[in-house]
């Protein structure tokens, strides 16, 4: 019976080898390479007792915790700890992102697509694609946290140890696996690829706020959080395996409960049920904009909501972040209550300067996969139909373009917007509107230049649009993690993101703004007229 | 043949994709109220053929025009006088058919009219399920019932009763029958031989991206062989080697053949036989699977 579930599972597997092998490939080599880099660089950054001691003090700031998580490490502090301390969290959130594609792309994609339909007509057990995905995302993981290990191990950070080295590849690689297996469980659940996507990052997103929430005010409630269990390591000093050994086994559950459910389920079908539609068309749909609204209606509100959400989880902690008093009651002496008041409005700013690249590319990352979804839809040839009316291909990328455009700024400014309503409430004296207003203006310029690059990619050379997401990760890295790798200027300005300078910290620059806006037409320009003049993707 | 201005014209159209040509050399028009058949094996270039005339391929050379205009340049001019279905109809996903159908219309300025209702009827269609939930025959049918319900001139069809069960191709040729009744022009690309002999009123063969024949079924009748099965009072042992002649089967004894003879043989053929004291015979006039055999075996020209 067994057997016969899981009949054919090998073969299955050099398939999938032989499909995703390249992305497999520069994820192990993309991920293994950053990390093994920023290691070897630590030393120079961090070689004096001076600058690990100044560093431990920011790391130790609730805002800097509330990024990378509870600042554990004992003094004397060594590179190692410091190094374990800011790199974790940020190298799970790839680890995580990268199941989830992978593990999305291989089970319902290949359903949505028609594809496994044709395997499973094989002699192939019931359950052995998802079996040999489940197998692919195991080794991939593993071979990845083998490679980190690897780095670290060849990287010699002082301070380090070789079951602290191999603690933090398996660490990672268990945090990947964990939520990979969580994907396929959430594929059985959801009806199609998209929505798989969806409720993956819903989980993702609300685990990161949890712990960073637990990580700001009480350190201990993160062991409920499965993403926090990534920070309970305590790699270097007292090197704890059960955080892995809790994901192994959540892992395990989670794949148990992916094979009970797709064990019962039709194939294309998911747990929950498709609702009858309608029976004749709402005037409000009318065009290629509406139609595209009218598909991604639901998508848009849950990553406004998210968006929302996180920004708003990010204001809460405004009132602990903002009050140097707590930390040192001496302060308030020392500076007095006007004094004390602007300082701390600053140390919020600059928090505020810091989260706003997280909201970023939260903004850019639905806006960029509209803009790739003109060439999805294109294969799918679900536009050929549209362009068999008297659609112009004008008209059509315009639609997409514009709708991405405007949920880059719209999402942006959800995050921005619910970081002002919960820094309000729970501030004593709040920072103001305009100042959050700001940050949006500053921002949304420079992700448009980002937008039209990812649309300019779609109407000259579709088959290269996967740079944009590349573009957009690099972003994401160069600022976040940017000032503490000591990344030089040249290199955070690889992306207009880069060019943004630290508002609200800093005053917004009008002339930055005012270049990419330009750059973004110009962009826009080229990428209409090469859409206009292309063959059809098919 | 009429000669009035064809609706679609299309000469010498040429179609790359890298290295590999798809359409080397493309060349019929089609005139008002004709249904034209466009058949060629897998692989031809019949959809390539028809996605240049839909403005979603750009052609690498040559011309085509509808209604007078270039296809790629007045795509949207054009379409607005169009109506296509695909074979593989791809949809929204979370769009209902109902609502499908309507956006058509819309699309293209029409409206959903009493016509739509008969049609969604007369398919019987459940408008009311979501794309994603219909089978792949459901989809053609969201797709032909837009279409018919469209008020085009021109209508592209690319296999379009792929996945229809007889009931419902019954209903598109009747449909189809309608339409050129009406005076609108029909392109019609099919695999379906008997649904392409009982509709058009010519045929274009595409074989390897190049179109070898084009005409009414009865020219190309005339090109090609009649089959005859002949039983005679005298031997038939000398016919093999009568010129036109090909694919001699014994039936029985010497006095039973049966064989294929070319079009411009059959008098002299057919002199010799009653010379042999005819007993019964049949002649079979060839059918478009046998005019279609012969073109899509024939040697293989290099296509790269
Ligand atoms: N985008 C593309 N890139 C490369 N080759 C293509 C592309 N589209 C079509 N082809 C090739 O062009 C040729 C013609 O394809 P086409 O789809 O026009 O055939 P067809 O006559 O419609 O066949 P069928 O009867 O199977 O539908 C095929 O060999 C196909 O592989
Ligand atoms: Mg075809």
């Amino acid at each position: 019976m067994l057997k016969s579930l899981v009949a054919r599972t090998g073969i299955l597997c050099r398939l999938n080898l032989k499909r995703d092998g390249l992305k497999l490939l520069i994820w192990m080599v993309g991920l293994a390479g950053l990390f093994t880099a920023i290691a070897a660089k630590f030393e120079g950054i961090y070689g004096t007792q001076t600058a690990l001691n100044t560093i431990a003090k920011t790391l130790k700031t609730p805002a800097m915790v509330s990024l990378f998580g509870e600042f554990t490490a004992k003094m004397p502090y060594t590179t190692a700890t410091i190094f374990a301390t800011e790199m974790v969290v940020f190298m799970a959130i790839m680890m995580i992102i990268m199941n989830i594609m992978i593990a999305v792309a291989a089970t319902r994609g290949e359903e949505d697509t028609g594809v496994l339909e044709l395997v499973r007509a094989h002699t192939v057990g019931r359950l052995a694609p998802l079996l040999a995905t489940a197998i692919e995302l195991t080794s991939l993981n593993f071979i990845i946290g083998l490679l980190f290990g690897a780095g670290l191990q060849l990287a010699q950070l002082p301070g380090a140890n070789t079951t602290g080295n191999w603690l933090i590849g398996m660490g990672l690689a268990a945090s990947g696996w964990l939520f990979g297996m969580l994907t396929l469980c959430l594929a059985q659940i959801a009806t199609t690829a998209s929505e798989t996507t969806m409720l993956s990052y819903a989980i993702f997103g609300g685990s990161y706020v949890a712990r960073m929430v637990t990580d700001v005010q009480h350190p201990k409630l993160t062991w409920w959080v499965p993403f926090g269990w990534i920070e309970k390591l305590d790699a270097y000093q007292t090197n704890r395996w059960l955080p892995v050994v809790c994901m192994l086994l959540l892992g395990l559950g989670c794949l148990i409960g992916a094979a009970l459910m797709s064990y019962q389920r039709d194939l294309g079908a998911g747990l929950i049920a498709p609702k009858q539609g309608r029976l004749r068309a709402s005037a409000s749909l009318m065009g290629p904009t509406t139609l595209l609204l009218r598909q991604l209606r639901g998508t848009l509100s849950a990553w406004v909501i998210g968006s929302a959400v996180l920004g708003a989880a990010y204001g809460s902690i405004f009132n602990t972040i903002g009050d140097l008093a707590k930390s040192n009651p001496m302060i308030k002496q020392l500076l007095g209550t006007s004094a004390l008041v602007a300082a701390n409005r600053l140390i919020v700013k600059q928090f505020i300067a810091v989260l706003a690249i997280v909201l970023v590319v939260v903004a850019l990352i639905p806006a960029i996969q509209i803009m790739l979804k003109l060439v999805s839809d294109e294969q799918k040839g679900i536009l050929h139909q549209l362009y068999a009316t008297a659609t112009s291909r004008w008209h059509v990328w315009a639609s997409y373009t514009g709708v991405a455009v405007v949920t880059a700024g719209i999402v942006l400014l959800a995050g921005v917007g619910g970081m002002y309503a919960a820094g309000h409430a729970v501030m004593t004296t709040p920072v103001v509107w305009t100042t959050y207003r700001q940050v949006w203006l500053a921002y949304l310029p420079a992700m448009l230049v980002m937008v039209a690059a990812a649309s300019v990619l779609v109407g000259w050379v579709p088959k290269w649009r996967y740079l944009a997401w590349g573009w957009t990760f690099y972003g994401f890295l160069s600022l976040y993690l940017g000032r503490l790798i000591d990344l030089p200027k040249w290199a955070r300005q690889l992306t207009p993101l880069g060019f943004v300078n630290q508002v609200p910290v800093h005053a917004l620059d009008w002339s930055t703004n005012w270049w990419c806006l330009g750059l973004t037409v110009l962009l826009l320009g080229l990428a209409s007229w090469g859409y206009r003049r292309r063959d059809l993707a098919q | 043949m009429t000669q009035a201005t064809p609706v679609l014209k299309i000469s010498h159209l040429q179609k790359r994709f890298g290295k590999f040509n798809a359409l080397t050399d493309i060349d019929f028009a089609i005139y008002p109220g004709e249904v034209f058949g466009f058949i060629g094996p897998n692989g031809a270039g019949k959809s390539t053929t028809i996605r240049i005339l839909l403005g979603l391929l750009k052609a690498n050379g040559g011309t085509a025009t509808i209604f007078g205009q270039d296809v790629w340049q007045h795509s949207v001019a054009i379409h607005q006088r169009l109506a296509y279905v695909p074979g593989d109809v791809n949809l929204w996903p979370n769009l209902s058919g109902g609502e499908i159908i309507d956006l058509l219309l819309k699309l293209n300025g029409d409206q959903h009219t009493a016509k739509t209702d008969a049609l969604i009827k007369a398919f019987s269609l459940d408008p009311r399920k979501k794309a994603r939930t219909y089978s792949k025959g459901n989809r053609q049918k969201v797709a032909l019932i837009a279409a018919f319900s469209t008020d085009a001139d021109f209508y592209i069809f690319d296999e379009p009763t792929s996945g229809l069960d007889p009931l419902n191709e019954q209903l598109f040729q009747t449909q189809v029958l309608q339409l050129k009744q009406a005076g609108k022009s029909v392109l019609l690309s099919s695999h379906i031989l008997s649904e392409v002999e009982k509709m058009c009123d010519r045929i274009g063969i595409i074989r390897e991206g190049t179109i070898v024949e084009t005409g009414t079924l009865a020219d190309m009748r005339h090109l090609t062989r009649t089959t005859i099965d002949v039983q005679t009072v005298q031997s038939l042992a000398h016919v093999a080697e009568l010129p036109g002649v090909h694919g001699l089967t014994v039936k029985a004894g010497q006095n039973h053949v049966s064989f294929a003879v070319d079009a411009d043989q059959l008098t002299a053929v057919m002199q010799y036989l009653s010379a042999q004291q005819l007993v019964a015979i049949t002649s079979t006039p060839p059918t478009l699977e046998d005019l279609f055999m012969r073109y899509y075996t024939a040697a293989t020209p290099d296509r790269k």
